[in-house]
C-alpha cells in the first residue's frame, strides 16, 4: 500500500509539474501593440487605417445630414422624430444623439489613428522620401478630421498624442482649432505628392493640402491667406493638374471618379458581401467600404427619404444656357417631377417614370438630393455605394478662390473665376451678364452661384456659417430654421458624455 | 481486463439459473400485514422478491400474499418510508416500517465529495425529482421553476430555450449564469442536456457550500448527477410523452373594418386625409389577422428508452431519448436525439467508471432578426399576407405584403422573413467524464477525473430574394455556414478522506484541476444563390457571387485551481467546515493571475443538547457560513493591447482595399475577478416525527471588483467598446424559507411543498462614470432603466403620468409653482405628466424612480399525492411585486403606423371617460401626440405580479398483479397540464419576462410566452 501511495504521490507531482507554463497563452487571432511600428509596412499599414476611417457612419452617412438637411437647401420628414427634430428643427434632443455625435466620435477616431502614425512613424527605420510622405499624410487627415470639428462643434479639445484614458484635455477655441488645422496643413504641404501612380490615386496630394489650407482660411475671412493658397491650384503649380470637367455630372457619377476637377474624394468601393460598417469588426470580408447614404435620402420604397431637398433651391436654377436650355446642373442634383423639363412623364426615377412612381407610392412634391444616389447605373438603392465624395473639387477651388479675391478687392479679378464655372455649365460669363458689380453685390451674386454649383453636396452650412447667414430668418425657406437660437445654434453641442468624464470640458454657449 | 471481469460474473449468473430452477419446486405463499409505527395499515406498499422481477402491492388494509420460496429475501418498501428486507418465512408476517427521515438522510453532492443532509453546514437546495420530472421542459434549468427557495428561473418559450437561471440574485453587470457541474464535469446543462437522464439537482448557494469551485462559483453553482445503473437484474424503462403547445393568449387587436373605421377617426380628429387605404381605395377582401398567421399549435414529443442493471462490482446504464419541439410560432422548432452511457466497475481497491452523453440538436428558426411577438400584433389588418399589388422587381418578387405609403407601417411581414431568410442549427455534442478511484487505505482513496465537453456546431442561413418590411434594401441573395467547435478538457486529482475516532469525525477533499477552454470559428459565405425549378441550391460552391470567409479562436484559456475542504464533527452535534480554492486564470496580467476563495462554516445541532427539550422538534440545527468567490466573464486577452487589422482603405484606380492596422481599443491591463462575500445564517428543522421539515436561511452578499465598462470619452478616438474596469459593487440580501409536510402513513398518501424567497438588490458602486454619475444605463438611447447606487440594479427611471387632461382649462390651470403651464401644448384628451423638478416644464429632468423589475416575493408550491393506483402533481408558481415595461402595447396604444388594440378607450369630448390618451395623428403641428407616445414614461410600466399553475398532473399506475402477467414491472399513464392558468394584470402576453440581457431585465420587448401545454405520456419498465 506505501509503494501505490509513492506511485500516486509522484504521479500527481509529475502532471502538476507539467503545466506550468500554460497560463501564458498567445492570441492566434492578433499580434500584441509590443510588435509593432517597427517596418515600413507597419507605417503604410498605420495610414491605411486613417483613410479607412472615411467609411465609417459618421463620415460617409452622417456628415451629410449634419450639413445638408440642417442647412437651409433640406429638410427631414422622417418618420423617426428623432432624425426631424436633431436635422431639421433644431430641437436637439439628447447631446450624446447617435447621428450626430457619431460625426464627432469618427473623427476623433481618424485623429486617435493619425496620432499613432506622427507617434510611431518618425521613429522606424525606412525610406525617408516615404517616411516624409506618410507623416505628411496624416498630418492632411488629422487636419481634415480637425476641420469638421472646427466648424461644426467649434470649441474642440485638441488631442495631438495617443491617446491614454487618463487624457481630459480642456476646450481649444475655434480659432486654436483652425490654427492646428492650418500648421498640420503648412506641414504636410512640402512633403506630399503633387499626383500618384495608378495604385495610389485617391490618396492626399499637396493640392488638396492647399485647398482645405484655403478653404480653412477663407472661413475663418483670412482672405489673403485664402487667396495665396488658392492660386496655387489655379495659377500656380495646381494650373496644370486640375480643370474642369466639361460634363457638369461627371463630378457625381461612379464612371468618372478621381477626374481632373477632383481634389479630394472619399474614396468608396462596394463591397457585396457586406453587412457591417464598423471598419475595426474582424469580420473584414463583410465590412461596408462603401457609403450607405444613399437609401437615406433616395425616394421610398426604394430608400426612406430621411433626407430631401426644399423646393427652393429648384427656382435658383432660372437663368438658362446660352442656347436656351435649362441649366443642367438642376437635373444633375435633383430628382423631382420635372428632373427632365418635358414633366412627370418623362422624368425618369430609377428606370420609372415619376408619374408612375407616384400612382404607386403617392410622392408628389418631393425634391430627392441627387448628387448622392445611384440612379445613374442602378434601378434601386442598398446600404453600400461605391460613388465617390467630392470632397473637395476645382469649381469650389474657382469659386472660394474668386470668395477671396473680391474679400480682398480684386473683384474684377474674381470674375473670371465664376465665368469658368458658369461656362461649363453653358450659361453667360457673369462679366456680361451682370458686370460691374460692386464688392458688395459679387458677393449676394456668388451667394446665388454657390447654390447653383454646389448644391447637395455639403457645403451649404458652412457657407451659411460663413457669410453669417445662419439665423431664424432663413425659416422663410426652411420653417425648421424657426427655432434656431443665434449664438447657440452655429455650433453642434459637445457629447455629454465627453463633458461628464472630462471636467475641464465645457459645453458649447446655449446648451 | 474487461474479459477477466467478467467470466466470474457469466459463471456466478449460469450457477445462480441453476440453482433457481431447483428453487421453484419449494415456492410457497407468503401472506402479512404492513403497518407504520402508529399502527396504520400501509396501502400501495411494494413487495419485491430480492434478485427477481417479482412484485406485488398491498390492499387497503395493508395486506399482502405473494409466491416466494423459502428463505428467499422480501424487499418491502413504501413512499416516504424506509426499506426493509426480511427472510420469507411463516405464512402471517407482520412488519413495520420505521418512517424515513427523508430530509436529514438524503445525501447531498457539494462538489468533490457526498455528505449526508444532516451534515451540511453551507446553503444548499436539494430539487425533488418527483417535481422536475413531472414537468416537460427543453432544458434541467426549466425543470426546477419554483422549486427551491433562492432559485430564480425565468422561462421563454421558444423551442429549445435556456431558461435565465439566477442564483440568490444578480450580482454582476455581465453575467448571472451559474455554474454548472455535470457528473463532475464543468459544462453548461442546456438544452443539449436530457433532462430524463437526471437523477437528482444540487443548488450550492453560499460561499462555504460553493467555495470549492472558488473562481467560478460566485452565481452559485448547479450539481447535477445522472441516472447510474444499479445492482440487480437488467431493467428496461420506456417512456414516451406528447403534447400539444398553445399560445397562451394573443393581443385582441382590430379588424380590417375596425381599424380602417378607427383610423380614418384617427385623422379627422387630426383635421387631415385618411390614406387611401382606409378611404376610397378599401379593400374588404383584406383582412389580415397577423397572429393567426403566424401562430400554430405546435407541439412536444418526448421519448426515452432505458436499459441498466448490474452486479456487486459493475453496473451501467444506456438511454437513448428523442425530443421534438414543434414551436407554436411558424418556422421554429428543435430537436434532440441523444445516448448516454453510464458505467462502474470495481476491481479490488480499484473503481473505475464513466459518464458520457452523445447528443445531436437540430433546430431551425427564421434569421433577420425579426421579433414575431413584436411585430404581429402591430401588422395592420388592411395588408394582405402576400399579393400582386406589392410585387416589385428587385425588392419584393414575390410580392409579400408590407406597409406602403398609402398604408404606412414599418411592421415585418414573418410569414415573409420565414420564407426568405431561412436559419438553421446543429450542435453535435459530447459531455462526459471517465474517472478512476483508488481506495488507498479504509479512510483515504484519491481520484483521478478526466472531463470533456466537446460541440460541434453548424449554422446555416439561406437568404432569398427580396424583402418584408416597407422602405427595407434588399440584400443581395447569399447562403452563409459556420462551423465551430467547442472543447472544454479538465483534468483533476483529488484525495478524500473520511475518519471516524471516537466522538469526532472528520472527513474532507484536496485537490488540484485544471481546465482549459477553447472556441474555433471558420464561416463562409457566397451571395448570389442558383434557383432552379423552383429548388434553390443551398451550398457555397452552388453560388454564384462573391465569397467571403472568416475564421477565429475567440476563445483560449486556461485554469488551474488547488482546492480542499474539511469537515469536522464532534459527536453529531458541532460541525465546522473550511472550504477553499486557490484559482489561477490565463485571462489576466501577471499581477492578477491568482486568486483566493476561502470560506468557512460552523453548525450546531441544538437538538442533540441535554437542555433542549422540545418533544415536537425531531431535529433543529443551526448554520453560519462565511466566505468569499468570484466569477470571470472575460474575453481570453481583454488585458493585452492588441492590433487591429479590420481597417480598409479604397484608394487606387482599381479601388481595391488595402489592409489597415492600428491599435483601435484602449485597453485595461489591471483586470482581475469579479469577487463575492457572502454571509449565511440558517437553520434546519424537522418537527413532528419527520413530518414536517423546514429550512430557512437569510443571507447578505456583497459583490466587490464588478466588471463595469469605463466610459472613455469619445475624443479618445477608442473603438472596440470601452475596456473593463473592475470598478462596480452590488450587494444581494436575502431571506429564503421551504418547508415540506409528508402525510404518508394513510392510503391517501400526500405531501406539500412551500418555498419562498425575498431577494433585496441594491448597487454600491459604479465606480467612475463621469461627474456626479452614480448611474449606468444600458445603452446610450435608454435612458428610462437605471442602475443607481443606492436603488436596484435596472430600476425603472421614467416621467411619471398622471391621469388625462379633461379640458383645456385643466390644461391651463396645470402650472407649476411660479404659474407656469407645464404642458401648454397639450390638448383635452392628452396625457398629464408630473413635473418633478417643479421647473414648469416636461422633460428628461423630470425622471423618477418608479420601482424595478426585482419581484419581492417569489413563491413555490408543490403538492403530490396517491391514492391507491394514482396520483397526483400540482405546482404552482407565484411572482410577486414587480414591474415590467411593456414595450408591444407601447407600440399599439401610440396609435402609429401600427394596428389599434381592439379594447382601446381613446379619450374624447364624448367619451371623458376613456383611459387612454385621444386619437390623433402624429404630426408637427401637434407635438403633444408624440409627447403622449413618449418611451421614457410609467405610461408603459405594469405590474407584472401573477399566480401560475405551472403544472397539473394525474397519473395511473397499472397494478403489479396484472402487469406481472404480462411481464411488466411496472407502468404508468399520465396526462398534464401545463401552464394552464395563470392570474395576473398584465396586459402583455406573459409576465415570466426574460428581458433583454442583464441590464435591461423587465422589458417585454415581444417576449416569447411560456405556452401552454397538453400532454399525455406513459412510462413502464420491464
Amino acid at each position: 500500500m506505501k509503494k501505490l501511495m509513492i506511485i500516486v504521490t509522484i504521479t500527481i507531482g509529475i502532471i502538476m509539474a507539467g503545466c506550468k507554463k500554460s497560463l501564458d497563452i498567445n492570441n492566434p487571432n492578433t499580434p500584441t501593440t509590443a510588435v509593432y511600428w517597427k517596418t515600413s509596412s507597419d507605417a503604410q499599414k498605420g495610414v491605411n487605417a486613417i483613410y479607412s476611417t472615411f467609411h465609417r457612419p459618421g463620415l460617409c452617412r452622417w456628415l451629410f445630414f449634419i450639413t445638408m438637411i440642417r442647412s437651409d437647401e433640406g429638410f427631414s420628414t422622417s418618420p423617426n422624430p428623432d432624425l426631424v427634430n436633431n436635422f431639421d428643427a433644431f430641437l436637439v434632443t439628447n447631446y450624446d444623439y447617435y447621428e450626430t455625435r457619431s460625426l464627432w466620435q469618427d473623427d476623433y477616431v481618424g485623429i486617435f489613428r493619425a496620432n499613432q502614425i506622427l507617434d510611431n512613424v518618425p521613429s522606424i527605420i525606412m525610406d525617408a522620401t516615404l517616411q516624409k510622405q506618410l507623416i505628411a499624410e496624416a498630418k492632411f487627415l488629422r487636419a481634415f478630421f480637425y476641420y469638421n470639428l472646427g466648424s461644426l462643434w467649434g470649441n474642440v479639445p485638441l488631442v495631438l498624442k495617443t491617446s491614454v484614458p487618463t487624457d481630459v484635455p480642456a476646450n481649444a477655441t475655434q480659432a486654436d482649432v483652425y490654427a492646428q488645422v492650418e500648421k498640420d496643413l503648412t506641414e504636410a504641404l512640402a512633403d506630399l505628392p503633387l499626383s500618384y501612380d495608378n495604385n495610389n490615386i485617391g490618396r492626399a496630394t499637396r493640392g488638396a493640402a492647399y485647398a482645405l489650407l484655403g478653404k480653412t482660411y477663407l472661413q475663418e475671412h483670412k482672405n489673403q491667406q485664402a487667396a495665396d493658397a488658392f492660386k496655387w491650384l489655379v495659377e500656380g503649380d495646381g494650373k496644370s493638374l486640375y480643370d474642369l470637367m466639361p460634363n457638369y455630372r461627371d463630378n457625381f457619377v461612379i464612371t468618372s471618379e478621381n477626374n481632373k476637377e477632383s481634389i479630394f474624394e472619399f474614396q468608396f468601393a462596394v463591397n457585396p458581401t457586406d453587412n457591417h460598417d464598423d471598419d475595426t469588426d474582424p469580420r473584414t470580408d463583410n465590412l461596408n467600404y462603401g457609403t450607405s447614404l444613399p437609401p437615406f435620402f433616395a425616394p421610398k420604397p426604394l430608400g426612406f427619404t430621411d433626407g430631401e431637398a426644399r423646393r427652393w433651391v429648384v427656382q435658383e436654377y432660372k437663368e438658362r444656357t446660352t442656347s436656351g436650355a435649362r441649366d443642367p446642373r438642376l437635373a444633375a442634383s435633383f430628382l423631382y417631377d420635372s428632373t427632365d423639363e418635358r414633366g412627370p412623364d418623362f422624368t425618369l426615377l430609377y428606370g420609372t417614370t415619376f408619374t408612375k412612381r407616384q400612382a404607386q407610392d403617392g410622392t408628389p412634391n418631393k425634391v430627392w438630393f441627387r448628387k448622392m444616389l445611384n440612379d445613374f447605373t442602378d434601378n434601386g438603392e442598398s446600404f453600400h455605394s461605391g460613388n465617390n465624395y467630392r470632397f473637395l473639387r476645382f469649381a469650389d477651388v474657382l469659386m472660394m478662390y474668386a470668395e477671396a479675391l473680391n474679400a480682398t478687392g480684386q473683384t474684377a479679378v474674381a470674375y473670371s473665376q465664376v465665368d469658368r464655372v458658369r461656362q461649363r455649365a453653358g450659361l453667360a460669363k457673369l462679366s456680361i451678364t451682370m458686370p460691374g458689380l460692386s464688392q458688395a453685390q459679387f458677393l449676394v451674386q456668388l451667394k446665388h452661384e454657390r447654390i447653383t454649383e454646389f448644391s447637395g453636396e455639403g457645403h451649404r452650412w458652412d457657407d451659411l456659417a460663413r457669410w453669417g447667414d445662419l439665423g431664424p430668418q432663413l425659416s422663410t425657406r426652411d420653417a425648421g430654421f424657426a427655432n434656431f437660437v443665434k449664438g447657440k445654434h452655429e455650433l453642434l453641442p459637445i457629447p455629454q458624455q465627453d463633458i461628464d468624464i472630462n471636467p475641464n470640458l465645457k459645453q458649447n454657449p446655449g446648451y | 481486463m474487461k474479459i477477466k471481469t467478467r467470466l466470474p460474473r457469466y459463471l456466478a449468473g449460469i450457477f445462480l439459473l441453476m440453482l433457481l430452477s431447483i428453487c421453484v419446486f419449494s415456492q410457497q405463499v407468503i401472506r402479512g400485514t404492513l403497518h407504520s409505527p402508529s399502527g396504520d395499515p400501509l396501502s400501495g406498499a411494494t413487495i419485491t422478491v430480492k434478485g427477481t422481477n417479482k412484485s406485488v402491492i398491498t390492499d387497503a388494509n395493508g395486506r399482502f400474499s405473494i409466491d416466494a420460496s423459502a428463505g428467499s429475501i422480501l424487499i418491502l418498501s413504501s413512499v416516504g418510508f424506509q426499506e426493509k428486507e426480511i427472510t420469507a418465512a411463516g405464512t402471517d408476517l407482520n412488519e413495520v416500517l420505521q418512517i424515513t427521515d427523508v430530509a436529514l438522510n438524503e445525501v447531498v453532492v457539494i462538489g468533490y465529495q457526498s455528505v449526508k443532509r444532516k451534515d451540511l453546514t453551507g446553503a444548499a437546495a436539494v430539487i425533488n425529482q418527483m417535481n422536475a420530472n413531472r414537468v416537460s421542459a427543453a432544458s434541467v434549468g426549466e425543470s426546477i421553476q419554483g422549486l427551491a427557495p433562492g432559485v430564480t428561473v425565468r422561462n421563454g418559450g421558444a423551442p429549445g430555450q435556456n431558461s435565465v437561471i439566477e442564483i440568490r440574485g444578480v450580482a454582476s453587470f455581465r453575467n448571472s449564469d451559474p455554474l454548472y457541474v455535470i457528473d463532475g464535469m464543468i459544462a453548461d446543462a442546456n438544452s443539449t442536456i436530457n433532462t430524463n437522464d437526471v437523477e437528482s439537482v444540487q443548488i450550492l448557494k453560499d460561499a462555504s457550500a460553493a467555495a470549492i469551485y472558488g473562481s467560478r462559483a460566485a452565481n452559485g453553482v448547479v450539481i447535477i448527477t445522472t441516472k447510474k445503473g444499479k445492482e440487480g437484474p437488467t431493467k428496461i424503462s420506456f417512456s414516451a410523452k406528447y403534447g400539444m403547445q398553445q399560445i397562451p393568449k394573443q393581443w385582441d387587436v382590430m379588424n380590417n373594418t375596425e381599424f380602417a373605421a378607427m383610423q380614418k377617426l384617427q385623422y379627422q380628429n387630426s383635421g387631415l386625409t385618411p390614406p387611401v387605404s382606409v378611404g376610397g381605395q378599401f379593400d374588404a377582401s383584406i383582412n389580415t389577422d397577423w397572429q393567426d398567421a403566424v401562430y400554430r399549435t405546435g407541439n412536444t414529443q418526448d421519448y426515452n428508452l432505458g436499459l441498466s442493471g448490474g452486479s456487486k462490482t459493475s453496473t451501467y446504464l444506456i438511454s437513448g431519448s428523442y425530443y421534438k419541439n414543434q414551436g407554436v410560432l411558424i418556422g421554429n422548432s428543435f430537436e434532440r436525439a441523444s445516448l448516454r452511457i453510464n458505467s462502474e466497475s470495481r476491481k479490488g481497491h480499484l473503481t473505475v467508471g464513466e459518464n458520457l452523453v452523445i447528443s445531436n440538436n437540430y433546430g431551425q428558426n427564421p434569421g433577420g432578426g425579426v421579433n414575431a411577438f413584436y411585430e404581429a400584433p402591430q401588422m395592420l389588418p388592411i395588408i394582405g399576407i402576400q399579393g400582386n399589388q406589392y410585387k416589385s422587381i428587385p425588392s419584393n418578387p414575390a410580392g409579400w405584403g408590407m406597409g406602403t405609403n398609402n398604408a404606412t407601417t414599418y411592421a415585418s411581414n414573418y410569414v415573409a422573413v420565414n420564407a426568405l431568410d431561412k436559419r438553421r442549427f446543429n450542435y453535435a455534442k459530447l459531455v462526459g467524464n471517465v474517472y478512476a478511484d483508488l481506495k488507498l487505505t479504509n479512510w483515504l482513496s484519491y481520484r483521478f477525473n478526466a472531463g470533456a465537453e466537446v460541440s460541434f456546431d453548424n449554422n446555416k442561413e439561406l437568404r432569398d430574394t427580396g424583402i418584408w418590411r416597407f422602405t427595407n434594401q434588399p440584400p443581395a441573395t447569399s447562403t452563409f455556414e459556420d462551423r465551430q467547435r467547442f472543447l472544454s478538457i479538465l483534468f483533476e486529482h483529488t484525495l478524500n478522506f473520511n475518519k471516524v475516532l471516537g466522538l469526532h469525525s472528520i472527513n474532507g477533499v484536496v485537490g488540484y484541476s485544471r481546465q482549459e477552454v477553447r472556441r474555433d470559428i471558420v464561416s463562409a459565405s457566397r451571395t448570389g444563390l442558383q434557383t432552379y425549378g423552383g429548388e434553390t441550391f443551398t451550398t457555397i460552391n452552388a453560388s454564384l457571387g462573391t465569397p467571403s470567409a472568416g475564421g477565429s479562436t475567440p476563445d483560449l484559456y486556461r485554469i488551474r485551481g488547488y482546492l480542499g475542504r474539511l469537515n469536522y464533527t464532534f459527536n453529531d452535534k458541532y460541525l465546522i467546515t473550511l472550504s477553499g480554492r486557490i484559482d489561477q486564470d490565463s485571462r489576466f496580467g501577471h499581477d492578477y493571475r491568482t486568486g483566493y476563495f476561502p470560506a468557512g462554516a460552523i453548525a450546531w445541532r441544538i437538538s442533540k443538547e441535554k437542555f433542549f427539550n422540545v418533544s415536537w422538534i425531531s431535529d433543529l440545527k443551526l448554520r453560519a457560513s462565511n466566505g468569499k468567490l468570484g466569477i470571470n466573464t472575460l474575453g481570453s486577452w481583454e488585458y493585452l493591447g492588441l492590433l487591429n487589422s479590420a481597417p480598409r482603405a479604397i484608394y487606387g484606380q482599381a479601388q481595391t482595399p488595402v489592409t489597415g492596422q492600428y491599435q483601435a481599443q484602449i485597453t485595461n491591463p489591471d483586470l482581475r475577478w469579479e469577487k463575492r462575500s457572502e454571509k449565511n445564517l440558517g437553520f434546519d428543522a424537522s418537527l413532528l416525527d419527520n413530518k414536517i421539515s423546514i429550512t430557512a436561511e437569510v443571507y447578505n452578499s456583497l459583490s466587490e471588483d464588478v466588471l463595469l465598462n469605463l466610459p472613455l470619452a469619445f475624443y479618445l478616438g477608442n473603438l472596440g467598446g470601452n475596456p473593463s474596469v473592475n470598478a462596480g459593487s452590488i450587494r444581494n440580501t436575502g431571506f429564503e424559507i421551504a418547508a415540506t409536510y409528508r402525510h404518508n402513513n394513510q392510503p391517501l398518501k400526500w405531501e406539500v411543498s412551500v418555498n419562498a424567497t425575498t431577494i433585496k438588490n441594491k448597487v454600491e458602486s459604479v465606480g467612475n462614470q463621469g461627474a456626479g454619475i452614480n448611474y449606468i444605463e444600458p445603452a446610450a438611447d435608454i435612458t428610462f432603466i437605471r442602475s443607481q447606487i443606492g436603488h436596484p440594479m435596472d430600476a425603472w427611471y421614467v416621467i411619471q403620468t398622471n391621469g388625462i387632461f379633461q379640458s383645456q382649462a385643466e390644461v391651463n390651470s396645470y402650472t407649476n409653482k411660479a404659474g407656469k403651464i407645464i404642458q401648454p401644448q397639450a390638448k383635452a384628451g392628452d396625457i398629464r405628466y408630473i413635473d418633478e423638478n417643479g421647473d414648469g416644464q416636461i422633460n428628461n429632468d423630470d425622471r423618477a424612480f418608479v420601482g424595478s423589475p426585482w419581484p419581492t416575493l417569489q413563491t413555490g408550491v408543490q403538492f403530490n399525492a396517491s391514492y391507491k393506483q394514482f396520483s397526483l402533481n400540482i405546482q404552482l408558481v407565484g411572482v410577486f411585486g414587480y414591474k415590467i415595461f411593456n414595450d408591444v402595447r407601447r407600440v399599439l396604444d401610440s396609435y402609429q403606423l401600427s394596428n389599434f388594440r381592439k379594447d382601446v378607450n381613446p379619450w374624447s369630448a364624448t367619451n371623458t371617460g376613456g383611459s387612454d390618451p385621444r386619437l390623433a395623428v402624429d404630426v408637427p403641428t401637434d407635438p403633444s401626440v408624440s409627447a403622449n407616445n413618449m418611451r421614457q414614461t410609467s405610461r408603459w410600466l405594469e405590474n407584472g405580479s401573477y399566480m401560475r399553475l405551472r403544472n397539473i398532473e394525474i397519473g395511473y399506475s397499472f397494478s403489479p398483479n396484472f402487469l406481472n402477467r404480462v411481464d411488466i414491472k411496472s407502468a404508468r399513464f399520465y396526462v398534464s397540464g401545463q401552464n394552464l392558468v395563470t392570474l395576473t394584470n398584465y396586459t402583455g402576453l406573459d409576465p415570466d419576462v426574460v428581458g433583454s440581457g442583464i441590464l435591461q431585465r423587465g422589458i417585454d420587448a415581444g417576449n416569447w410566452p411560456s405556452s401552454r401545454l397538453l400532454s399525455v405520456g406513459i412510462q413502464c419498465e420491464f
